[in-house]
C-alpha cells in the first residue's frame, strides 16, 4: 500500500510539474498535441453496432485502414481470445468463435506467415477449446491452436516499472511471435466489475493466483507495462451483465450488438466499460492505469469512429 | 475345431481383451474402445457382483452370473481369457521364460497343498466384506489390481512419453500431439501398487498362475465351480504316452501326468496341454453325460472350513493398522491471509456416489474414474476413508476441481459405487458445501479485491457482496454443489480461505433458474 501511495503522490507531483510547464493536466505522452484526424486509418477507436459480427468486423477493419497496418507480410501473429470456460458460444463467456476466425483470416490475408491461437483456460483446456467452438473455427480459418495450460511453455519475464507484478511467467507464444492481437469478450466480473482487454491478458501468464493475492487491480495494470497488444478487438455482441465471468445461464446476457477495435488498450476498456453500463473511473484497474499513465480514460479527446450498420 | 487350436483362440481373445482394457484405463479417447470396454467391464467378476448388489436384476448386472455359467460349462475360461490380470501374468511368465535355462520343463505338477491358504484368504475377504470393509477385496481382486497397476504405474510412464514427445515436436512447431495434464498420485498409493505388481510378478515368474490359485478371490470362487464343471480336461488313457509334455506347459501346475489326473479346481482353461500333446491324449469330456464314474478328487477332504485362528490373525493385524488422521492442525495466527486451518473432515466422494457409506461399500478401487476424469480431480487416497475404504479414490480440491458439465466418472464406474448421472442431475448433486473463512480471506485481511472463488464458481453459489468499497465472497449453501472450483482457485497459502466440506450423504441443491435467453439492449447510440 505504501508503494501505491508513493506512486499516487508521484503521479500527482508529476502532473503538477507538468501543469507548471504549461502542458495539459492529464499527461498522456502519446496523445499530447494530437488533433482529431477524420481520414480512414487514423482513428483511435472504431465502434460498430450491428447484427452480423463478421460483417461488423470487416467494416471496423476497413475504417481502421486494414489489418496490414499491424501485420506485415511474413510476420507471425498470436491471437489471444478469451477461451476461459467450458461453455457453448451461446453463453458468451468466451469470445465469439466466428469473430476469432475472422481475425485469423484478416491476418492471413495481410500476409502473416503463421497465426497461432491459445488461452490459459480456467476450466479444462481441451473441453474449453472444443466446446467454445474456437478450436474448430480457427483451424478452419487457417490458424493453429496450441495448449496454454502447461507450465513448461511459460518463460520468466521481468516487468520494469511495475508496482506489484515485477515478474511473471509468460507463455512462449507471446514472446516468440511478432504481433499480438487481443480478442476479449466484454463481460461482468465478480471482483473487478468488468473484464475486457486488460483483464484478458491474465490468460497469457502462468501464476494467476499471485495476481489475486497481490492486489488484483494493481497486477492487471502492471502487466500492461510488460507488453501492450498491437491491436485489441472487443466482442460486445452478447454482453454478460451479471454472474460473470463464467455466467450461469443465457439469462445473464444482454444484446449490446457492438464491436470495438483499437490499439489503445486503456481507451478500448474505457469505452467497453461504458457499453457495459459502468463508469471507467469506477473500475479499479482502469483508475490505476490512468494514474500510472498507461493510458487515458478520457474518451472525449480521442478520435472515435462510430458506425451503425 | 480341433482342440489343439483352442490355445490360439484363447490367446487371441485374451490379448484383445487385455489391450482394449489397457487402452481404456490409459484413457485413450475412442468411441469404439469405450463401447467395447463397457461390455467387457460388465463381465469382470467382482465389479459385476458389486453392481448387482446396487442395481438388482438389470441386464448390466448379470455379468458375474454369465461368468459362473461359463465356468460351470467349460471351467475357468474367465481366468485365461476375460481376466486382464491373468493375461498380464501370462505375459510376465512368457517373458521370464526367455531367461530361464530349463525351457522345456517350465512347470511341474504340485500336489494341491494350498487349499487351506486359498480358502482362508477367500473367507477372510468375505468376512471383511460382511463387516463393511472392502480392504482385502481391493487388495486382492484381479480386476482392481489390473486397474491400479495400469493407472498408477503404466499411465505415468505413458503420459511421460506422450508429453516428452509432444514437447519435442513443439520445438519443431508441430502441435499434433496433445500433452496430458499431470496426474497427482500419492506416493504411498504408488508404493502399494509397486508392491502388488512385484508380488504378482514374482509369483508368475516363479510358478505361473500361482496367484490365481492361492490369493485371488475370483480364482478361488471359480475354482469351486470349475471342480463341478460340465466339460473337463481329461486324459485319454489309450492315447497318452506318458511323455509329460502337458504337465510341463501347465501354468496352473494342475496336471498330474503320471497319475493321469487334472485338478480342475486349479485349471485355468488355458488349453496349452491340448496344443502340446502330439497324440491327442487329452480331451474335453462332458462328465455329466459320461457313463463311467468320474475319478474322485483326492483332496476333497481338504476342503475344510476356514481356519479361524488364521483368519483372526489376519483380521487383527489389519485392524491394528493405524487409521491416519489427515490434518495436523497448525496454530492459527492472524495478520495474513490463509493462516486459518481449513479442509474437509471426511473425503469428498464423486458425484453420483450418493453417500460416504454407499461409496466406500461399493468401490473396488480400480481407479478407472481416476484415469477418466478430465480435470484429474479424482485421486487415489490411502487411509483417508479408514480401513473400510482403503485406497479408494476421493476428490482433491487442492489439485483440481470437478468440471461442472462433466459426468465422465459416473459413466465409467463398473461397480455402481458411482451411479450414472445425466447433466441436470449432476448440476444438483450436492457432494459437499463450500465454507468461507472470513478471517482468512485476502479481501478482509489485505484489503484488496480478489474474488477468485466466485470467478470460478459455475453456479454463482459463491457470489461477491459489497464490503468497504471492495467485493467479499458470500456462499449460498442451497445452490452450492461442492464442485471445489472455489477451493482450487483460492490463492491463500498455506490454508485456503474457502473450502468444500464433504456431504456424508449427498444432497440435492436448488437448480439454477430456467434460461430466459439474452435480453435486448435499450440504448440507441454508443454511450461515448
Amino acid at each position: 500500500m505504501d508503494r501505491r501511495n508513493f506512486l499516487k503522490k508521484g503521479a500527482l507531483y508529476g502532473a503538477v510539474t507538468g501543469l507548471t510547464a504549461g502542458t495539459f493536466g492529464r499527461v498522456t505522452p502519446a496523445l499530447a498535441g494530437l488533433k482529431p484526424d477524420t481520414t480512414k486509418g487514423n482513428y483511435d477507436l472504431v465502434a460498430v453496432r450491428g447484427d452480423d459480427l463478421p460483417a461488423m468486423f470487416n467494416r471496423a477493419m476497413d475504417e481502421m485502414g486494414g489489418m496490414s497496418q499491424w501485420v506485415k507480410p511474413g510476420q507471425t501473429v498470436i491471437v489471444k481470445p478469451n477461451i476461459g470456460w467450458d461453455v457453448v458460444p451461446e453463453r458468451a463467456a468466451n469470445t465469439n468463435p466466428q469473430l476469432v476466425a475472422e481475425v485469423v483470416k484478416h491476418c492471413l490475408e495481410a500476409g502473416a506467415r503463421r497465426v497461432t491461437v491459445f488461452d490459459h483456460t480456467c476450466d479444462n483446456w481441451q473441453r474449453s477449446y472444443s466446446n467454445s467452438g474456437i478450436e474448430d473455427a480457427v483451424r478452419e480459418a487457417g490458424a493453429r491452436i496450441v495448449p496454454g495450460n502447461f507450465e513448461r511453455n511459460y518463460r520468466d519475464v521481468s516487468i520494469p516499472g511495475a508496482l506489484r507484478l515485477k515478474e511473471a511467467k509468460v507463455h512462449e507464444q507471446i514472446i516468440d511471435n511478432d504481433v499480438l492481437i487481443n480478442v476479449p469478450v466484454l463481460k461482468h466480473h465478480s471482483s473487478t466489475t468488468v473484464t475486457i482487454a486488460m483483464k484478458n491478458l491474465m490468460g497469457i501468464v502462468w501464476d494467476r493466483r499471485f495476481w489475486h493475492r497481490s492486489d488484483l487491480h494493481q497486477c492487471i495494470a502492471d502487466f500492461c507495462l510488460y507488453r501492450k497488444p498491437d491491436l485489441n478487438i472487443v466482442d460486445a455482441m452478447l454482453v454478460m451483465t451479471q454472474n460473470g465471468p463464467r455466467g450461469t445461464s443465457t439469462s445473464d446476457l444482454v444484446r449490446k450488438n457492438s464491436l470495438l477495435v483499437s490499439s489503445d488498450i486503456v481507451a478500448i476498456d474505457a469505452a467497453s466499460t461504458m457499453i457495459f453500463g459502468a463508469q471507467p473511473s469506477d473500475v479499479g484497474y482502469l483508475r490505476i492505469a490512468e494514474e500510472m499513465q498507461i493510458g487515458s480514460l478520457d474518451l472525449s479527446r480521442r478520435n472515435i469512429q462510430r458506425v451503425y450498420m | 475345431m480341433k482342440l489343439r487350436h483352442l490355445k490360439k483362440f484363447r490367446i487371441a481373445v485374451s490379448v484383445f481383451i487385455f489391450m482394449i482394457l489397457l487402452l481404456f484405463f490409459l484413457n485413450i479417447h475412442n468411441q469404439w474402445i469405450d463401447s467395447v470396454s463397457n461390455v467387457l467391464l460388465h463381465l469382470q467378476f467382482f465389479p459385476s457382483v458389486l453392481r448387482f448388489m446396487t442395481v438388482f436384476f438389470s441386464v448390466a448386472t448379470l455379468g458375474f452370473l454369465l461368468v459362473l455359467l461359463l465356468t460351470f460349462l467349460f471351467g475357468r475360461v474367465y481366468c485365461s481369457s476375460l481376466c486382464p490380470l491373468g493375461t498380464f501374468q501370462d505375459f510376465i511368465s512368457a517373458l521370464s521364460r526367455r531367461f530361464k535355462r530349463r525351457k522345456h520343463k517350465r512347470f511341474v505338477y504340485t500336489p494341491n497343498r494350498k487349499l487351506i491358504l486359498r480358502y482362508s484368504v477367500l473367507a477372510a475377504v468375505i468376512l471383511f466384506w460382511a463387516f463393511g470393509s472392502l480392504f482385502l477385496l481391493n487388495l486382492l481382486d484381479p480386476y482392481s489390481n489390473f486397474g491400479k497397476i495400469s493407472v498408477t504405474l503404466v499411465q505415468p510412464v505413458f503420459s511421460w512419453i506422450n508429453n516428452g514427445l509432444a514437447y519435442l515436436l513443439q520445438q519443431f512447431e508441430v502441435y499434433s500431439i496433445s500433452p496430458m495434464l499431470p496426474q497427482s498420485l500419492p506416493y504411498d498409493v504408488v508404493a502399494v501398487s509397486v508392491g502388488i505388481f512385484s508380488v504378482i510378478g514374482v509369483m508368475s515368474v516363479w510358478r505361473g498362475r500361482l496367484f490365481c490359485n492361492s490369493l485371488c478371490p475370483v480364482g478361488s470362487i471359480l475354482g469351486l465351480v470349475a471342480d463341478r464343471s460340465m466339460y473337463k480336461i481329461t486324459f485319454k488313457d489309450e492315447a497318452c504316452t506318458l511323455c509329460r509334455k502337458c504337465e510341463y506347459v501347465c501354468k496352473a501346475e494342475c496336471i498330474d501326468s503320471v497319475g493321469k489326473q487334472v485338478d480342475h479346481g486349479r485349471c485355468v482353461s488355458c488349453f496349452n496341454c491340448f496344443t502340446v500333446c502330439s497324440n491327442e491324449g487329452l480331451y474335453y469330456e462332458n462328465v455329466y453325460t459320461k457313463k463311467s464314474a468320474v475319478p474322485v478328487r483326492r483332496e476333497e477332504t481338504m476342503d475344510s472350513p476356514p481356519r479361524r485362528n488364521f483368519l483372526l490373525t489376519v483380521a487383527g493385524g489389519m485392524l491394528s493398522v493405524p487409521v491416519l488422521k489427515k490434518f495436523a492442525h497448525a496454530q492459527p495466527h492472524a495478520g495474513e491471509p490463509g493462516m486459518v486451518p481449513s479442509g474437509t473432515q471426511l473425503p469428498v466422494t464423486p458425484p453420483g456416489s450418493m453417500s460416504y457409506d454407499h461409496f466406500t461399500s461399493k468401490c473396488i478401487a480400480c481407479y478407472l474414474c481416476v484415469s477418466a476424469c478430465p480435470t484429474n480431480v479424482i485421486v487415489p487416497s490411502f487411509f483417508d476413508y479408514g480401513l473400510e475404504g482403503f485406497m479408494q479414490p476421493k476428490l482433491d480440491y487442492h489439485k483440481s476441481f470437478c468440471n461442472y458439465d462433466c459426468v465422465r466418472c459416473t459413466e465409467v464406474c463398473p461397480t455402481g459405487a458411482i451411479q450414472q448421472l445425466d447433466l441436470p442431475a449432476k448440476h444438483t448433486a450436492q457432494i459437499g458445501i463450500a465454507k468461507f473463512l472470513y478471517e482468512s480471506c485476502i479481501v478482509t485481511v489485505d484489503g484488496t479485491d480478489c474474488g477468485a472463488c466466485s470467478e470460478h464458481c459455475p453456479s454463482k453459489a459463491v457470489d461477491m457482496v459489497p464490503y468497504n468499497g471492495l467485493w467479499l465472497p458470500e456462499v449460498n449453501p442451497d445452490i452450492c454443489i461442492g464442485c471445489g472450483a472455489c477451493e482450487f482457485a483460492c490463492p491463500t497459502e498455506p490454508y485456503k480461505a474457502i473450502f468444500v466440506e464433504s456431504n456424508v450423504v449427498h444432497q440435492e441443491a436448488i437448480p439454477i433458474e430456467e434460461e430466459d435467453g439474452p435480453r435486448d439492449h435499450d440504448e440507441d447510440e454508443f454511450p461515448f
